[in-house]
C-alpha cells in the first residue's frame, strides 16, 4: 500500500450456527456504523467465496481485519485466499475467554451478554482500525 | 446400509451482510432449521466451502441442498455449485419480495415490517421445498432426486451448524491417485462392527454400499475392490489392537 489509508475493510464470519458468529456479524456491524463508519467498510464474506472482483480489489487495496466466531476461522483465511492482507485477526472465542461473564446465547437474537461482548470487541476493533489510520495519515484521528 | 447422517436437507444461505436480504436469507434460514423443520434440515456455514475441509466440501454431494440467496448475484447457489455440488433448489430473496409484493426491505442489521414478512415468506417456501425434496429420494451418485420418504411434524430445536463435522470422508489411493471418498470411515466402521471379515464377499458389499455414496465408474471397479479390500483389511487389524 503507497497511498494513504482512506478505509478499512472490515470481514465478519459468515457464522449461521452459533452465537458466536451472530456476535462477529454484530461486532462489524457496531464497528461500521456505530462507531467508525467513515473509516470503515463491511465486506460480506459471501462475496469473496464467489470471488466478486470489486470485493477482491477493495480487500487488495486496503487493510483488512477479520472477526471471526470460530476457531476455523473462515473470515481470515478467505481474505488471505483472495489476496489480502489481514492486519489483525479477532476471534470471539477468545474475547469470551477474555470475558467470562459475558456469555453469548442465541443465533437469531442474541442475548445480553452476547450484545455486550459484541460491543466490547467492537471498541476493540475500533482501536485497531484508529490506530491503522494514524500511522497511514500521520497522526489524524477522527 | 450404514446408518449415515441422511435423510435432511442442506441449508446454505449467502448471509450477505451488506443487504437487507442477507439478512432475511440468514434468519429464514434459522427459522427453518430451529422452527419449521428441525428434523429435516442441517446448515453449513458457506465461506467452509474453501475455508473447511473435505468434509464440508462433500456438503452438497451428500445432502440435497437448498441454497438461499439475498439477490441475483445468487453467492450461495454459485459457491455450493463450485465448491460443493450443484443444489437441488434455489431461492432468491429479492424475487421472492416481488413476487410477494412486499414493501423496500430496509436494515440489514435490524430489519424492518418488511423484512420480517420476507424472512416468514422466505422459511415457508424453503419449507415447502424441503418436504418435496424428502418426499423424493436423493440419489448421491448421481447427485440427483429420485422418489418418496415420509415426513413428521417436529419439536423446535437449536439449530446447529455442520462446520468442523462434515461428511465423513477418507482419502485412498487408486492406481496411484489419491481420491476422497464419501462416508467411507463410517461404512468401515459399520462393516467391522457386524462382524463381516475382510474378505472377498466382503469387499463386494463394500464396493456396493461406496458407490452409493461415490461415483466408480464400472471400469475402475477392480481398481477401487482391490484398494477397499487392502484398506479394510488394515482398518480391520488396526481395531483389532484397539481392544
Amino acid at each position: 500500500m503507497t497511498s494513504p489509508t482512506q478505509k478499512v475493510m472490515i470481514v465478519p464470519c459468515s457464522g449461521i450456527g452459533k452465537a458466536y458468529g451472530t456476535v462477529s456479524r454484530e461486532a462489524a456491524y457496531a464497528v461500521t456504523e456505530d462507531l467508525r463508519p467513515t473509516k470503515t467498510r463491511l465486506v460480506p464474506l459471501a462475496l469473496l467465496v464467489l470471488g466478486d472482483e470489486d470485493s477482491r480489489t477493495d480487500i487488495a487495496s486496503y487493510p483488512v481485519i477479520t472477526i471471526d466466531g470460530c476457531k476455523l476461522a473462515c473470515a481470515a483465511k478467505m481474505v488471505r485466499q483472495s489476496g489480502g492482507t489481514v492486519v489483525q485477526e479477532f476471534a470471539v472465542l477468545d474475547g469470551y475467554r477474555r470475558h467470562k461473564d459475558l456469555k453469548p446465547q442465541g443465533i437469531a437474537e442474541l442475548n445480553e451478554g452476547g450484545q455486550k461482548l459484541a460491543c466490547v470487541l467492537a471498541e476493540e476493533v475500533a482501536v485497531v482500525v484508529d490506530g491503522i489510520m494514524s500511522r497511514n495519515h500521520g497522526g489524524e484521528n477522527a | 446400509m450404514p446408518d449415515l447422517p441422511g435423510k435432511k436437507v442442506g441449508i446454505v444461505s449467502c448471509s450477505g451482510e451488506e443487504l437487507p436480504e442477507g439478512t432475511v436469507t440468514r434468519l429464514a434460514a434459522l427459522m427453518l432449521l430451529e422452527q419449521l423443520r428441525p428434523a429435516d434440515t442441517v446448515t453449513i456455514c458457506l465461506p467452509l466451502f474453501l475455508a473447511g475441509g473435505e468434509g464440508d466440501r462433500a456438503f452438497a454431494r451428500f445432502y440435497p441442498t437448498i441454497a438461499i440467496d439475498g439477490c441475483d448475484k445468487r453467492c450461495a447457489a454459485r459457491g455450493t455449485e463450485m465448491y460443493s455440488g450443484q443444489p437441488a433448489a434455489s431461492i432468491i430473496v429479492s424475487d421472492l419480495v416481488a413476487s410477494h409484493g412486499l414493501d423496500k426491505l430496509e436494515g440489514s442489521r435490524h430489519l424492518n415490517e418488511a423484512g420480517h414478512l420476507a424472512v416468514e415468506a422466505t422459511a415457508a417456501e424453503a419449507a415447502g421445498l424441503v418436504d418435496e425434496l424428502l418426499h423424493k429420494h436423493w440419489n448421491r451418485t448421481a447427485g440427483a432426486v429420485e422418489e418418496n420418504l415420509a415426513f413428521e411434524a417436529q419439536e423446535p430445536i437449536q439449530a446447529t451448524c455442520s462446520c468442523g463435522s462434515g461428511v465423513p470422508v477418507q482419502e485412498v489411493y487408486i492406481n496411484g491417485e489419491a481420491v476422497t471418498l464419501i462416508a467411507l470411515p463410517t461404512i468401515f466402521q459399520q462393516f467391522h462392527d457386524s462382524g463381516k471379515p475382510a474378505s472377498e464377499k466382503t469387499t463386494r458389499e463394500l464396493i456396493e454400499t461406496v458407490k452409493v455414496y461415490n461415483p466408480i465408474s464400472p471400469d475402475q471397479e477392480n481398481a477401487y475392490a482391490e484398494t477397499l479390500a487392502r484398506d479394510y483389511a488394515a482398518f480391520c487389524a488396526q481395531q483389532e489392537t484397539l481392544k
